[in-house]
């Protein structure tokens, strides 16, 4: 009998041994990255070999996962692994943004400004809200004028010289006027620390990749891969879609101060867009808005301001000129150029030394447009790369008055039928 | 047969009522091979650990992942340790169940006291060189009990941690602490604890006269229990690394906050119970220190248990001790329950 419970003993051992053994033959094989710019050796891909290259910019074998990402880099279990990386999914949150994308090599700390992205983007209205913040506060008397005073998060600029050098955080439970408490709890859902609405029309990250991440492709029809939130991408060829999610999606109802999303899901552009304005030139909506729209304008210049007004400068007349003068134009000479280097992150257009740009008022290059021998423009669509041809107002049959420039006064002859 | 060398370490007969598994539970044994596991598995890890607070976390994910067999390694080498802890408790609420610490043994139950505590803090050195998150916690508020205590509490903690918080020095004094000075004291205490087993007469038994049962088992039989209780320890242990991993937790970083859910390891929890009571000294130094000393003090200041009544469980004789052992037993057990609550 004895024998016997020793034989059972030693078969339960070599059963547990063949278990363990089995159980160690199930793990994964390690795969081993030592990225260039880390020299760490990381074990990231054991799991995620499958993932898409996130961008020209940032190879796989250059940044490794952890540089951007955080996380254990050693650990093969997935909790373990996972329990310090920065933003969870999304490390360009503005919450970790400067851990995860800062830096002065790469894109905050620099002594050139316009590098500066995360410093820029956090002043950037789209982050701070300040100009919704100001006007309703204005509209509902608690504060004397449009001025900002508050934003979504506080943030100083001593060096701001747009009359604004700091913000104090907007606190909708100190408001003591409900509209205004009701906008901060009903309305914030579009700057780009808000986690955007339900739906898969609304899907975006946070941070850098609200826009930087294709969520939103513009036939609709990928909502799965939308759905699963799991888009590892980094690109500057925003399609217009991604602008919707924030932009175009709704109103806001001023009487209930709720925010009212549209119902239908566009499809066809043409006719499903813009609300609430009626007009538009064909531009408005054969084009991407980046294609026009600059990085100034939709990531800030460093200075702190009220209302888009004071940012978004770019006219009909920036691309199109007056009757009397061209748009603004430069010859590249210098290699260095700020074009050559926004053309290698997008390569749509195959720019040398000697072609001449547009550029806007501010000096900021249209890298996209180059003036053409005939006098005419070829436009490249950033998102795209469809080619469009355009002329100067110049010599044309113009009726414009060059000191009316807002979209009102062009749609006036130049709106699409629709 | 002649005996082996493993059989001469085994008196040649002992009686067979008291080498029964319901008698001994198997715990002294038990707890000498989990010793064994435990060395030969802690010099394993060892080859791959790095006693300082950058490298620390990084080498035992190292070992746990990318070294073959290096989780299952120190999986084992937890699982022993929180084992040994069991099942040193059991024996010693077996010997005071049994009376079996009736003189001449009193020597031998202090010794066995002393392995208790090396084992508690063994596991506890153990625990803190993980050095992750997970032991934040418990390793400041441990170490700032040690300042609690009046007049000396101060140099005490400059002498545990190096410094004036935990750094590189506390790390590699834990580790010193860890794998040579506590682990040299345990060796000692275990060696001079199983020959005092011998000198004081093998297992406690009531005088020849007095027994019932005058049948003995041999050596050869005494070791093939051993040897049944092994193999099934081994697989249970195996089962546990395989399935159910040691934790850890991410390395600890200077700019990480502390984590909310901070808990004590499981054979601190009762402390950690107490502690929210408030007076750190009280709760988290005497109460724990005084359990101590109610326990060591058994063989000394409870009516003795009889000659007559060894060799079984509940003798009449030292009932006091036995239900003042049940009742802290109970209260530490309480304690650890109301620990895990969650905090409501």
């Amino acid at each position: 009998m004895r024998r016997y419970f020793l034989l059972v003993a030693s078969f339960s051992l070599l059963l547990g041994l063949l278990i363990t053994a089995w159980q160690e033959s199930r793990h994964p094989k390690p795969i081993a990255l030592t990225p260039t710019l880390t020299g760490q050796v990381e074990y990231c891909l054991t799991c995620h070999a499958d993932l898409a290259e996130i961008s020209s910019s940032h190879p796989v074998n250059t940044f490794g996962c952890v540089l951007c990402h955080g996380g254990e880099l050693l650990a093969l279990d997935a909790n373990l692994a996972h329990s310090t990386m920065r933003g969870g999914k999304n490390p360009s949150d503005f919450s970790v943004v400067l851990a995860s994308c800062g830096g002065t090599n790469c894109h905050s700390g620099t002594a050139e400004n316009s590098r500066n992205h995360i410093q820029r983007v956090t002043t950037s209205i789209q982050a701070t809200y300040a100009g919704a913040i100001a006007n309703i506060r204005y509209t509902f008397g608690v504060q004397p004028d449009l001025k900002a005073v508050l934003g979504e998060f506080a943030i100083r600029v001593p060096e701001s010289t747009s009359g604004i050098t700091e913000l104090a955080a907007f606190n909708p439970t100190q408001e003591t006027n409900p509209f205004v408490q009701a906008f901060g709890h009903n309305c914030l859902t579009c700057h780009l620390s808000a986690l955007p609405l339900t739906g898969s029309e609304y899907i975006r990250y946070t941070g850098c990749s609200a826009c930087h991440t294709p969520t939103q492709s513009p036939d609709r029809t990928d909502t799965e891969k939308l759905q699963s939130n799991q888009i590892h991408k980094l690109t500057t060829a925003i399609i217009y879609t991604q602008c919707d999610t924030c932009h175009n999606r709704g109103n806001y109802n001023l009487r209930t101060m709720t925010f009212e999303p549209r119902q239908d899901l566009p499809i066809d552009r043409l006719h499903d867009y813009y609300q609430p304005i009626a007009q538009f030139t064909s531009c408005e909506w054969m084009l991407d808005c980046v294609d026009c729209h600059t990085r100034t304008e939709a990531m800030g210049d460093g200075n702190l301001y009220s209302v888009k007004k004071d940012i978004q400068y770019l006219q009909c007349k920036t691309c199109h000129g007056t009757l009397t003068d061209l748009p603004q134009t430069r010859t590249l000479t210098d290699p260095n150029d700020l074009a050559f280097r926004l053309v290698l992150l997008n390569p749509v257009i195959d720019l040398n030394l000697g072609d001449t740009l547009l550029i806007t008022e501010k000096d900021e290059p249209l890298w996209n447009i180059r003036v053409l021998p005939d006098g005419t423009y070829e436009l490249f669509g950033k998102a795209d790369g469809q080619r469009y041809v355009f002329r100067p107002v110049k010599g044309s049959a113009c009726l414009q008055d060059p000191d009316r420039q807002d979209s009102g006064s062009c749609h006036e002859c130049h709106s699409v039928e629709r | 047969m002649r005996p082996s060398f493993f059989h001469h370490l085994h008196p040649p007969t002992i009686p067979a009522k008291q080498a029964r598994f319901r008698y001994t539970l198997a715990a002294g044994g038990l707890a000498v091979f989990l010793m064994l596991v435990l060395l030969v598995t802690g010099i394993l890890e060892m080859f791959y650990y790095i006693p300082t607070p950058a490298e620390a976390g990084n080498s035992i994910q190292t070992l746990t992942f990318l070294v073959p067999y290096g989780g299952l390694v120190r999986n084992l080498h937890y699982w022993s340790a929180q084992f040994l802890i069991i099942v040193s408790i059991v024996h010693l609420l077996r010997v005071i169940l049994t009376g079996a610490y009736a003189p001449p043994r009193q020597l031998n139950y202090l010794l066995g006291m002393g392995l208790l505590v090396l084992a508690i803090l063994l596991d506890f050195t153990g625990y803190v060189l993980r050095w992750d998150e997970g032991i934040r916690w418990a390793l400041v508020t441990g170490t700032n009990l040690v300042k609690s205590i009046p007049l000396i509490g101060n140099a005490l903690y400059t002498m545990l941690v190096g410094g004036t918080q935990p750094g590189p020095a506390t790390l590699i004094r834990f580790y010193g602490w860890h794998i040579f000075g506590m682990t040299l004291a345990a060796g000692i205490l275990v060696a001079w604890h199983s020959f005092r087993v011998r000198r004081d007469g093998g297992i406690a038994v009531p005088p020849p006269p007095l027994r019932e049962d005058q049948t003995r088992i041999t050596r050869f039989e005494l070791l093939r229990r051993e040897i049944l209780a092994m193999l099934l320890a081994s697989t249970a242990l195996l089962l546990l690394s395989v399935f159910a991993p040691a934790p850890l937790a991410a390395p600890i970083t200077a700019s990480a906050p502390a984590s909310e859910m901070a808990r004590a390891p499981w054979f601190f929890l009762w402390v950690q119970q107490m502690l929210k009571l408030g007076n750190p000294f009280l709760w988290g130094v005497v109460v724990p220190l005084a359990v101590l000393v109610l326990f060591s003090l058994i063989p000394y200041i409870f009516p003795k248990p009889v000659k007559p009544e060894l060799g079984r469980w509940f003798p009449k004789s030292n009932r006091i001790a036995q239900a003042l052992a049940l009742l802290i037993l109970l209260s530490i057990i309480t304690l650890t329950l109301l620990a895990l609550l969650p905090a409501s």
